[in-house]
């Protein structure tokens, strides 16, 4: 066990709140857990360094952070600041249907159903939702009513300052037949360290629309999860958009645990420099007739270093399931490193599945093709990788969002020192 | 008759024991002790003692693996014993009606002449005999060619020097649980070195090695190509084959010097075990080959037995322009369990590899595939493609796919893709409709689904592999 581990089990072992049940059950499963290193499946190309020498502390006194404005975006704030919950950045006036509040002002019998219905964080992979769990100041519980289609997104926003560390955890239910979407997003600033995990519950033919940014750049540690139960009929459409930083590792969790559940995630990451990112995708079909569709796309430049996981996991019952992951990786440079795992476990015999995944660099007669119609190589090299990506930002649903994000990953391309 | 009988039997006594052999099967246990014995039974030189008594200590601190998704009740080590001595005649079955006849049926669906089918359910017959004389015509003509093709106990005291520097170069004494244990016990297995420029002038086969039965559970392989050569090597066969011993833990290693090429094709029939999987034979082995500049090695196999299997041939792409090969049929009924792929790691320039991974799932068991490609950072130029396939017949039973893919080089390509289905209604429906039973139709759609892997076998095993399959397949449909 790591010396923060062991420091992280002594401070949480003296909360006694609402959580206290889920703290408890979480110290005696990290107790029991071996602090993971190269030979642990789940982070076989990430090492925890970066977690184990972090100086972050935990910053009680009060601090302006606001997030980042996104034209043509109005939406509900949730605001996170040094992982806790800022009730004066909350948007006054929800609209109906919606609630937003603290775990620690609801009710009992709310709480005991907070503390219960999700599940959806397995302790044998996420050593760090247990440490969220362990550590997480209080939970945020959103609920919108059943058939309430709310047109408004909900952000929430995790803000760091210089040297903080935070553990932040919302818990999202969207009743049945509702609607929402939801922006996650992580701005941290340098030397940080963050858990942020969301927990999404998708009742019978209720449809999410899902975002998750993790745009944060240098030396910061950001590990979190988002967590999705689909019920039947239920609908999820998922965009993540990563940079990586000195570590940063996201599990999106997807569980079918209804009928005729359709699954969508694309996700996009670049790299740059020293960086990491660390993408872990699992998909179970526990229930028949469930659709998934992954795309994951991931352009590595310099030293940086991609990793991606993606797991089906299809259960006997599952039958006429249809899942297809697709995993392309661009390697710009000779001393990045790209590292996917595209698995199947599939248990079902009457189900399409497949998988497939590319590992290569920039096509060179596009390059050729480019430069002959007197474009320079940097500029076509720019276009070619704004290319393979934007593919992925059409998709998005939300065209504010996707206007918002084309000019950041333009930009991000620009810098980016292509050999 | 009976004098050659004799002569035959004195055959086995001349392959380097130095004592009884009717006596000579050891206590079960596992300590130097036994290392030494076996040592000394084989009358090996002091080096070779000291290699097998360094990888046991090395073994001691091993964990044994258990990233596979294989589960089997774990294996007492102590209660094996290493070392048993060839069994003598008068043990063996007189005749072929003390033979489970289920045994006999498959031999028959196989076509194995009679002679054969005697030899493979060991009975102590003159067939023995008749195989030994073909071998040793078999052995004139290798020896004319330079090929040495021997059992590797005879290797280590007529080229100690090959063995030596080879043997241990492919797979280190301590790269995993089980190599360290067959470093440290082996009993036997072959040794093919190929001159330069020579191309093996037959195809070799275990088949055909004087003192393959019995090699027991622990086998080496060790063979050298060495510059501009070229052999294929053929092991196991068709037919199921049955022994005593439950744990095989072997080690095959390939060495493709400059502009060599080697092809090693498998078929591996053990006993899977009963309806429930019980006495099932456990197959847990290491190949590598390794090829140095504009080598080639080519990796072969179809799997049908033992209840679970365990094993990657691979290839170190280690010279550039050098390509590497990996063919696999793996078919897994009842309670089998196979977790089987393969390892290609690119290190020189223009290296290029093939996988094609075909994976047929039926009954109540589970079929992995797990495999790695990696390119290295000097992989310049390198090439890749994967495609593993997975077929499910009935809905008990398991295909998954773990491939790892790592590259570290921008100019290097790698395509990989899996897919997974059922053999389609469609399809079926066609064949119905031209008059073939349920069984013929699905034995035809999973032999066109193999194809691409049987046509890289030699033509004789090819079309006993077809057979093969549609056997194995039996009673799985419907």
């Amino acid at each position: 066990m790591s010396e923060w581990l062991e420091s992280a089990i002594a401070r949480a072992q003296g909360i006694n709140d609402w959580l206290a049940p889920k703290r408890a059950h979480a110290l005696e499963l990290l107790a029991n857990t071996k602090w993971p290193t190269r030979k642990t499946e789940a982070w076989r190309y990430t090492p925890l360094r970066p977690v184990e020498r972090t100086q972050a502390k935990v910053i009680t006194d009060k601090v302006e952070l606001l997030p980042v404005a996104i034209a043509g975006l109005s939406a509900i704030e949730l605001v996170f600041v040094n992982g806790q919950f800022d009730q004066t950045q909350l948007t006054k006036t929800l609209p109906e249907g919606v609630s937003i509040s603290l775990g620690s002002d609801l009710d009992t019998a709310q709480q005991t159903e907070a503390l219960h219905t999700f599940s959806t964080i397995k302790p044998e992979r996420h050593i760090f939702g247990l440490v969220n769990d362990a550590l997480a100041q209080d939970v945020v519980v959103v609920t919108v009513a059943e058939g309430v289609e709310v047109t408004q997104p909900i952000r929430i926003s995790s803000l760091l300052s210089q040297g903080a560390e935070s553990h932040t955890r919302v818990q999202v239910t969207l009743a049945a037949g509702s609607r929402l979407t939801v922006i996650e997003d992580v701005q941290a600033q340098g030397d940080s360290f963050n858990t942020a995990f969301v927990e999404y519950k998708v009742a019978a033919n209720a449809s999410l629309e899902h975002y998750r940014f993790a745009l944060q750049t240098g030396s910061n540690v950001s590990i979190g999860g988002s967590h999705f139960s689909l019920h039947d009929h239920a609908k999820m459409h998922s965009t993540l958009v990563g940079f990586g930083s000195e570590l940063s590792r996201l599990d999106t969790d997807i569980i079918h645990a209804g009928e005729f559940a359709d699954a969508k995630l694309n996700a996009m990451y670049l790299l740059d420099g020293k960086e990491l990112f660390d993408l872990h995708a699992t998909v179970e079909h526990a229930m028949p007739n469930g659709k998934t569709e992954e795309n994951v796309r991931c352009i590595v430049a310099d030293r940086s270093r991609a990793i991606f996981n993606g797991r089906i996991h299809i259960h006997r019952d599952a039958q006429k399931t249809l899942a297809e992951l697709n995993n392309r990786n661009l390697l710009l440079s000779d001393k990045a490193e790209i590292n996917t795992k595209p698995e199947l476990e599939i248990y079902a015999d009457d189900v399409k599945c497949a998988h497939g995944a590319t590992v290569a660099q920039i096509d060179k007669q596009a390059l050729y093709y480019l430069q002959t119609r007197g474009v320079s190589r940097s500029k076509a090299q720019v276009m070619l990788n704004f290319g393979f990506i934007n593919e992925l930002i059409d998709l998005m649903p939300n065209a504010a969002l996707a206007e918002w994000i084309r000019p950041i990953i333009r930009e991000r391309f620009a810098q980016m020192e292509v050999k | 008759m009976t004098e050659q009988i004799d002569k035959a039997l004195a055959r086995e006594y001349e392959a380097g024991f130095v004592s009884d052999i009717e006596s000579e099967t050891f206590e079960p246990g596992l300590n130097e002790n036994i290392i030494q014995r076996i040592s000394a039974m084989k009358g090996e030189p002091e080096w070779m003692l000291e290699w097998r008594l360094s990888a046991f200590r090395e073994w001691l601190a091993m964990e044994e693996p258990e990233w596979a998704l294989v589960d089997y009740a774990k294996i007492d080590f102590q209660s094996i014993s290493y070392y048993s001595a060839p069994k003598s005649m008068k043990d063996k079955p007189k005749s072929l009606d003390e033979v489970d006849p289920e045994l006999l049926r498959t031999y028959e669906k196989l076509g194995i002449p009679l002679i054969e089918q005697q030899m493979l359910a060991g009975i102590a017959v003159d067939a023995v005999f008749d195989s030994v004389s073909v071998v040793t015509t078999f052995r004139e003509k290798l020896e004319e060619a330079g090929v040495i093709f021997c059992p590797i106990s005879e290797a280590v005291h007529k080229y100690p020097d090959l063995v030596k520097k080879y043997i241990g170069s492919v797979v280190p004494k301590k790269d995993n649980y089980y190599a360290a244990l067959n470093c440290a016990v082996f009993t036997d297995g072959s040794f093919v070195y190929i001159p330069k420029g020579t191309r093996c002038p037959m195809e070799l086969s275990t088949y055909f090695r004087i003192n393959e039965q019995n090699t027991g559970q622990f086998e080496r392989t060790l063979i050298i190509a060495d510059e501009g050569s070229h052999v294929s090597y053929l092991e196991g066969c068709t037919a199921p084959q049955r022994d005593e011993n439950q744990l095989h833990a072997a080690v095959v290693e390939l060495v493709a010097l400059d502009n060599a090429e080697i092809k090693y094709s498998t078929v591996q029939n053990w006993y899977p075990g009963d309806e429930n999987g019980k006495g099932g034979i456990y197959n847990f082995v290491t190949k590598r080959g390794i090829c140095h500049t504009n080598a080639k090695i080519s990796w072969t196999q179809v799997e049908t037995g033992s209840s679970v299997t365990w094993k990657y041939p691979s290839c170190i792409l280690k010279g550039d322009n050098s390509v590497g090969e990996f063919y696999s049929v793996a078919l897994t009924r009842g309670r089998q369990q196979a977790d089987t792929g393969t390892k290609m790691i690119h290190i020189g320039k223009n290296t290029k590899s093939t996988i094609i991974s075909k994976g047929i799932s039926a009954g109540r068991s589970n079929n992995s595939y797990r495999g790695l490609v990696r390119m290295n950072p000097g992989a310049e130029g390198a090439r890749n493609f994967t495609q593993c396939d997975s077929l499910l017949i009935g809905d008990q039973c398991g295909a998954h796919t773990f491939p790892y893919v790592e590259s570290r080089n921008p100019s290097a390509i790698i395509e990989h893709e899996a897919t997974t289905s059922k053999v389609s209604d469609e399809q079926m429906f066609l064949c119905r409709q031209r008059g073939l039973d349920p069984e013929k139709a699905v034995s035809m759609i999973v032999n066109g689904f193999c194809k691409e892997v049987f046509k890289e076998l030699p033509m004789e095993f090819a079309v006993e592999a077809g057979k093969l399959l549609e056997i194995s397949l039996e009673g799985s449909v419907g």
